[in-house]
């Protein structure tokens, strides 16, 4: 090998070892979160805050200094501590938060939303709402005193569904059937169906829509739900749970199903396996008095015995513990 | 006999070190970044930053080999030969070129070639013999192919000599090494009748496809003649695969343009340079030390590291800025094309049977420094070390930490800075590739009329795919021939078929 080739490897090799030591330790302190601080000369521990925003391009500011980044923006080099942090675009509320940056340690405010200022928010009805609906297909039904009306989602194409006229006050909630064909709505007191469709009418625009009062109680109704088949309603009052059977036109059949001990404190309906859960008190093995969770199984096997029950019209029939 | 039980313990021992070396590195960083992904961040940028800096450091030699290459090959050797004076012992025309060619199966196709390019060489050809050596197992249309080209070609040299290497010879493997030592053993024999001098002959073993450059054996005369210790050199040229690199596969061009690359490179350092593929050296050498190895199958380097005990480390590879041209493995189609240059690959990893070979050596000869044998071993084992792990390293261990470290480890600085710091320097060490891409382009030769003049864009665009090629078979032969190597089995010589495909558009 020649000696100009030994002396050109020589250096090539010597200043990349050179490059090498004097380049590690920099990588890994920057890697590990080290800096040096040039004042005093101590290396010391940083932090890093990530900052993502929706939408994204939010001016940045941290600890009441603007940074000329936007979201999103990793920002290094932060000694240990608590740092205020406000995000801010034209068009948008601003958000704030104190966050504590870690040394060595990654703090991300990469979950922020910033809400629009609500500049797009208008009127799409007419006065004199009692209540509404949104059903999934679509459409909003108005309870009013002047009838049923359906829009579509932003208030257009406006068409009377019926003349039904007198809305119970003070609505608690409205569930639409499993099947998307007529809703429910019920107050402390009273539960109506609207029917949709109830002639299954393929004219859907048609002013066709029935509404009917299924149920009055005494007694506070606590909740209401569809059974699946679309055919029943599940009413639960502080009292007892009752299954009401709809039929258009025809009164409406009504089974007790359960006798509370005391006033149930939580009802939940789970549709997918057609449970009733609630709270009730009861006796003990230990002779005293404590709240248990029960399960009503409603599936189709149960149900059938019941619609047994309800064509025999035996309204009083004694009640079923479960 | 207790001597060669204690041999074979050893000689299993050192073939076991690379593979568990390797199997150890890979297993350990794969169950550390479970258990410590913080310490294998921390390896894989130590790492990254080490190979950026090794791949900078390495193209810089590459840059300096190709310049030397660039001028020495524009050179007239000849000349240069005639103009030397008596002072060397020996003067050019003293000198004997015996030109061997161990075949199995090759066609005319790509034969004649080869022996065309003996026929352009800027020397005189009535100094040359020609020996081809064709395995006899390869066949009746084997024979008859070396029989049409003696007939077509010997007039233009002053001996052809074709003969059949016997299959299965008592000690031999099936291997090329058989078969070249078999060839100079029949040079031997017309040698002694012709009363000719060993050291005046310098044998040069090729691959039936090599080509040599017609510069060839004039700079090869010119060094065996200025060499103070030219019966204890090899001379070895940088191989370069231009034969039918227009018409390979880009998977296939990648690799053997990497490999000239390394040669290149290695040429630069010669401190731990060794024989490889095509070379060159002495005859009285090869006389001396029993020829090749016929139970090795990295023969090109084994017969460097038998030179090397037998003249008891006084023994050195001098590189020729010259260029042997031979043929890029590769099939018509893509998977094919991948699994050839898996197998070529990874006979040429199994070339780690050399650390056992040498170890072994090194302990029966008190000759050499022990500061030698300990550097030279290191060196074999470290560049196959280095060629079994890098890649897996850089491509699959290096995302480890992150996938396997949790949500903790994703929150602390490291684990967050890791992706963006491998990142640059990735794209720091891409600027290899446009060395390779310039070097590559220069070493190119012009395009065959039947190639479209837009398969030089390819030439230009295909070191984008280097990154996926590298991960693909950058490691994987290396683990493999090691593996084989560590669990005791051997592999047999794997003959790369070599064929003209005239592939489209790769």
């Amino acid at each position: 090998m020649r000696r100009r080739d030994r002396v050109k490897r020589a250096i090539a090799f010597y200043f990349c070892v050179s490059l090498f030591c004097a380049v590690l330790p920099i990588l890994l302190s920057y890697s590990l979160g080290y800096q040096i601080d040039f004042h005093t000369l101590r290396i010391y521990k940083t932090g890093i805050l990530y900052v993502e925003s929706r939408p994204a391009g939010a001016a940045i500011t941290l600890s009441g200094r603007m940074l000329k980044d936007v979201t999103p923006a990793q920002i290094e080099e932060l000694k240990p501590g608590i740092y205020k942090v406000e995000v801010r675009r034209d068009g948008f509320y601003p958000w704030e938060k104190e966050v504590v940056v870690r040394p060595n340690m990654v703090t991300r405010a990469d979950r922020i939303v910033l809400f629009p200022i609500a500049q797009e928010m208008k009127i799409i009805s007419e006065r004199s709402i009692s209540d509404f609906a949104i059903s999934g297909s679509g459409y909003i039904y108005y309870m009013k005193k002047s009838g049923l009306f359906r829009t579509n989602m932003d208030g257009t194409n406006m068409k009377r569904f019926s003349a039904h006229a007198v809305w119970p006050s003070g609505l608690v909630g409205k569930k639409f059937s499993p099947d998307g064909d007529k809703f429910l709505y019920f107050s402390r007191s009273a539960v109506g169906v609207v029917y949709l469709n109830p002639d299954k009418s393929f004219d859907q625009s048609a002013m066709a829509a029935k509404v009917e009062d299924v149920f009055t109680s005494a007694d506070p109704i606590i909740d209401v739900f569809w059974y699946p088949g679309s055919g029943y309603i599940i009413v639960v009052t502080d009292k007892d749970i009752k299954v009401v059977e709809l039929g258009v036109g025809t009164a409406p059949n009504t089974v007790p199903l359960y006798k509370f001990n005391a006033t149930p404190q939580s009802v939940f309906y789970d549709e997918g396996n057609n449970s009733l859960y609630f709270v009730d008190t009861r006796i003990g093995a230990d002779s005293k008095e404590s709240n248990y969770l029960y399960r009503l199984d409603m599936k189709k096997k149960f149900f059938d015995a019941m619609i047994k029950m309800l064509s025999r019209q035996e309204p009083n029939a004694g009640y079923e513990k479960r | 006999m207790r001597d060669m039980r204690r041999d074979r313990f050893y000689t299993r021992l050192f073939e076991i070190i690379p593979g568990f070396l390797t199997w150890t590195t890979i297993a350990g960083l794969f169950i550390l970044a479970f258990i410590k992904p913080l310490w294998v961040a921390i390896f894989v940028i130590t790492f990254d930053l080490y190979w950026v800096i090794r791949m900078t450091y390495l193209s810089m030699l590459m840059l300096f080999a190709y310049r030397r290459l660039a001028r020495e090959s524009k050179e007239d050797w000849l000349k240069k030969c005639e103009s030397l004076s008596d002072g060397h012992g020996l003067r050019h025309n003293d000198i004997y070129h015996a030109v061997l060619f161990p075949s199995y199966r090759e066609g005319l196709d790509i034969l004649e070639p080869s022996i065309e390019a003996l026929e352009g060489a800027n020397y005189p050809k009535d100094t040359m013999i020609v020996i081809m050596s064709v395995e006899e197992r390869a066949g009746p249309e084997a024979w008859a192919n070396a029989v049409k080209v003696k007939k077509a070609h010997e007039r233009h040299f002053w001996q052809f000599i074709i003969t059949r290497h016997p299959d299965g010879l008592p000690g031999e493997m099936k291997v090329k090494g058989a078969n070249a030592t078999w060839g100079a053993k029949v040079l031997k024999e017309f040698l002694d009748a012709k009363k000719i001098d060993y050291e005046r002959v310098i044998i040069s073993c090729f691959d039936a496809d090599t080509c040599a450059d017609r510069e060839y054996f004039g700079c090869l005369t010119y060094h065996y003649l200025t060499n103070p210790d030219r019966t204890r050199s090899s001379y070895q040229p940088i191989p370069v695969y231009n034969n039918n690199i227009w018409h390979a596969r880009t998977v296939a061009r990648i690799l053997e343009l990497g490999s000239s690359f390394m040669q290149m490179i290695e040429t630069m350092r010669w401190e731990k340079f060794v024989t490889f593929s095509s070379h060159s050296m002495s005859f009285k050498t090869l006389f001396a030390v029993g020829y090749w190895p016929v139970d090795m199958i990295s023969d090109d380097s084994a017969i460097y590291w038998k030179c090397f005990l037998h003249f008891n480390g006084r023994y050195t590879v001098v590189p020729m800025y010259v260029t042997v041209s031979m043929d890029v493995a590769t099939e018509r189609k893509i998977l094919p094309t991948v699994v050839k240059q898996y197998k070529q690959k990874r006979r040429w990893a199994w070339g780690v049977e050399n650390f056992p070979y040498v170890a072994v050596g090194f302990m029966h000869n008190n000759r050499i420094p022990l500061f030698t044998k300990i550097r030279r071993s290191l060196n074999i084992l470290e560049s196959h070390y280095t060629w079994a792990v890098w890649a897996i390293i850089v491509t699959f261990i290096a995302p480890l930490p992150l996938i396997f470290g949790g949500g903790l480890f994703r929150q602390t600085a490291i684990g967050y800075n890791l992706p963006s710091v491998s990142a640059v320097l990735f794209n720091m060490s891409l600027f290899t590739a446009f060395i390779c891409m310039f070097i590559s382009l220069k070493l190119l030769p012009p395009r065959p009329d039947d190639v479209k003049p837009q398969k030089r864009l390819v030439m230009y665009t295909q070191w984008l795919l280097a990154p996926f090629v590298v991960a693909l078979l950058g490691s994987t032969p290396a683990i493999d021939a090691q593996t084989r190597l560590m669990l005791g089995k051997y592999m047999h010589f794997y003959v790369t078929e070599k064929k003209r495909h005239r592939t489209p558009n790769s």
